[in-house]
């Protein structure tokens, strides 16, 4: 048993390397101005560190295997262009990377992407790529577009987004509010809700957030899908017993028009916070039940 | 990211009080009565407006000028040299705790400054080195009775702000041990022994900060812009809380409306509550004002 385990992921991580090889060798050697600025660097769980400091933290959250850091670089002063293919976990854990900053442009490449002001980001399959111009210059949007067509094109698989997102309500979601994570780090990074695992987060939880934006206020609805029942249950306990003062029957204020609720069904677990009004929370935490008014997002 | 919204008050009761603390650090108003009791701080303020050349580097007289005059007056010296001397002196060897991190370095010519100054004031030349992320291995580090720390201010993905309460990170043999939490222990490493009692200068360059991060590389030259100053300090936490504030305010400029440094960049408030290191409440530091005021955003 243990040696077929064993087999089974080398044959994961041979495919995973057979793929970035394959992403490396369809890397152009020159774009507009910029041509290749030495070999491509490949980078794991640990020594992604040495390349991106603790900005790691934020791949490895979603289970990050491998990066590959390719440089442009143009003219001898001019600024380069960065490609960096981060390979996640899963095509789940991809499209979460690509939520964790969403303001840009829409463009049509891989499943989504956004373009800003010298910075394209996708996602394609389990794959997050970021194209990054360190400066002005004539050219690096086209640039950065025409490498991130390129390296998409290389993704075989499109992969699919969290089936979460298609439980959450649509009336009021707030364009381009959703993230998808799976700890409490994560979370707070985008709201703040305590400084411990109040609701008992982890690798094996994945969870979706978003801002709603109604006539009766606005507030944040969290969904999370526990592995079992019994720890979306324990779940529930501490967060109400943490938070909502051991109440689960309804929306809480917490003070200051801050109002709060939870209900749980099975393995998942319906979160309102920062709610403007309890009509607001009540309607969100119904919705958000099976049943309940969903759409794909 | 979501456009953040000021939400302070509801998450004070979430995080027990904490909260009411960290907004206090950045200077944002919960209207709650500020703390006014307990130990104080000082930092000094300084700003030239003649701080950078016209592509945006430093000038290396204004800025050594810009160190001795905030030296001076955080000491209360009429002359920098002898302010110097209440820092370092004979016999002391001295580690220049600096950061060069590519894309948004502490210029050289302000490590230059540093050193002609230490050595000015009596330590060898032979007994000072400048390093980021070799002073494990530096032998001048090694032996080092005292540390000066210097770095410039800029947003992080995971710890808020890259401060100097972060920049002893590189005198642990494993950094990442401390990324719990979005680094809410960096103040544990002040206690380590390579850095307990020996930082005798904290100076946090605001020549040209950055207030907001895009990408794995987490910077954007769209977010830096010329704020021209430097907060310099002996105690770290003061001199971080004292930069928060000005990158909170810029943020919520640039963004027209409250825009909260995200992550919570509460290793300030912790180096304070929890390590005992140095003050995070505004109302209990002094900011002493040198040089330019227009566009100070405190």
């Amino acid at each position: 048993m243990l040696l077929a385990i064993s087999l089974v992921g080398c044959g994961d991580r041979r495919a995973g390397s057979r793929s970035m090889d394959a992403l490396r060798g369809a890397l152009p050697e020159t774009v507009g101005g910029w041509s290749k600025d030495g070999p491509a660097q490949l980078y794991d769980q640990d020594s992604i560190y040495s390349y991106i400091d603790g900005h790691a933290e934020v791949y490895l959250a979603y289970g990050m295997r491998r990066c590959l850091a390719q440089r442009y670089g143009g003219t001898a002063e001019g600024p380069g262009i960065v490609v960096d293919i981060f390979e996640l976990a899963t095509p789940a854990d991809a499209y979460g990377v690509f939520t964790h900053d969403q303001e840009g442009e829409p463009t049509a490449i891989g499943n989504d992407a956004l373009l800003r002001h010298g910075w394209l980001s996708l996602w394609k399959g389990p794959y997050f790529v970021s194209v990054y111009a360190e400066g002005e210059a004539d050219g690096a949007r086209a640039a950065l577009l025409e490498l991130g067509t390129v390296v998409a094109a290389a993704i075989p698989e499109a992969g699919e987004r969290p089936g979460l997102l298609a439980d959450l309500p649509s009336g009021g979601l707030v364009p381009r509010s959703v993230r998808y994570l799976h700890d409490q780090q994560t979370l707070n990074t985008e709201l703040f809700l305590s400084e411990d695992n109040v609701l008992l987060l982890s690798p094996e939880t994945t969870a979706v957030v978003a801002r709603y934006k109604r006539e009766n206020g606005s507030g944040y609805l969290l969904l999370v899908d526990y592995p079992d029942v019994q720890r979306r249950q324990r779940a529930e306990e501490e967060f109400a017993g943490r938070m909502l003062g051991g109440r689960s029957d309804g929306p809480v204020d917490l003070g200051d028009g801050g109002w709060y609720a939870v209900a749980g069904s099975g393995g998942r677990l319906a979160v309102v916070l920062d709610a403007d009004s309890s009509e607001l929370a009540a309607s969100l935490l119904e919705e958000a039940s099976p049943g309940g008014d969903h759409d794909e997002t | 990211m979501m456009k953040p919204e000021r939400g302070v008050s509801r998450r004070d009761l979430i995080r027990g009080g904490a909260g009411v603390a960290m907004a206090r650090v950045l200077g944002l108003s919960t209207g709650v009565g500020e703390a006014a009791d307990g130990p104080r701080s000082r930092v000094v303020l300084v700003r030239d407006l003649d701080a950078l050349d016209d592509t945006g580097v430093a000038d290396p007289g204004v800025v050594h000028d810009m160190l001795n005059r905030a030296v001076a007056a955080l000491f209360d010296e009429e002359k920098a040299a002898a302010a110097w001397r209440r820092i370092v002196g004979p016999g002391d060897v001295v580690g220049v705790k600096s950061n060069h991190w590519r894309r948004l370095r502490t210029p050289e010519a302000l490590e230059e400054a540093i050193r002609a100054e230490v050595t000015a004031a009596g330590v060898r030349d032979a007994d000072v080195s400048v390093d980021d992320r070799g002073v494990r291995s530096n032998p001048v580090f090694a032996r080092a009775t005292a540390l000066i720390n210097v770095r410039p201010m800029r947003t992080h993905d995971w710890s808020g702000l890259g401060t100097c309460l972060k920049n002893m990170i590189m005198f642990t043999p494993r950094p990442p041990e401390y990324h719990g939490d979005t680094c809410a222990s960096l103040g544990a490493i002040w206690k380590l022994p390579q850095v307990a009692g020996k930082v005798r200068l904290n100076i946090l360059v605001m020549l040209t900060p950055q207030f907001h991060g895009v990408g794995p590389h987490s910077f954007s030259p769209d977010f830096v812009w010329p704020y021209r100053g430097l907060v310099v300090g002996v105690d770290p936490v003061a001199v971080d809380a004292t930069g928060a504030r000005i990158i909170q305010a810029r943020r919520d400029l640039h963004f027209g409306g409250p825009s909260p440094i995200r992550p919570d960049p509460h290793h300030i408030l912790y180096a304070d509550t929890r390590y005992g290191i140095g003050v995070s409440d505004p109302a209990r530091i002094e900011v002493v004002r040198v040089g330019a005021s227009e566009g100070s955003l405190i």
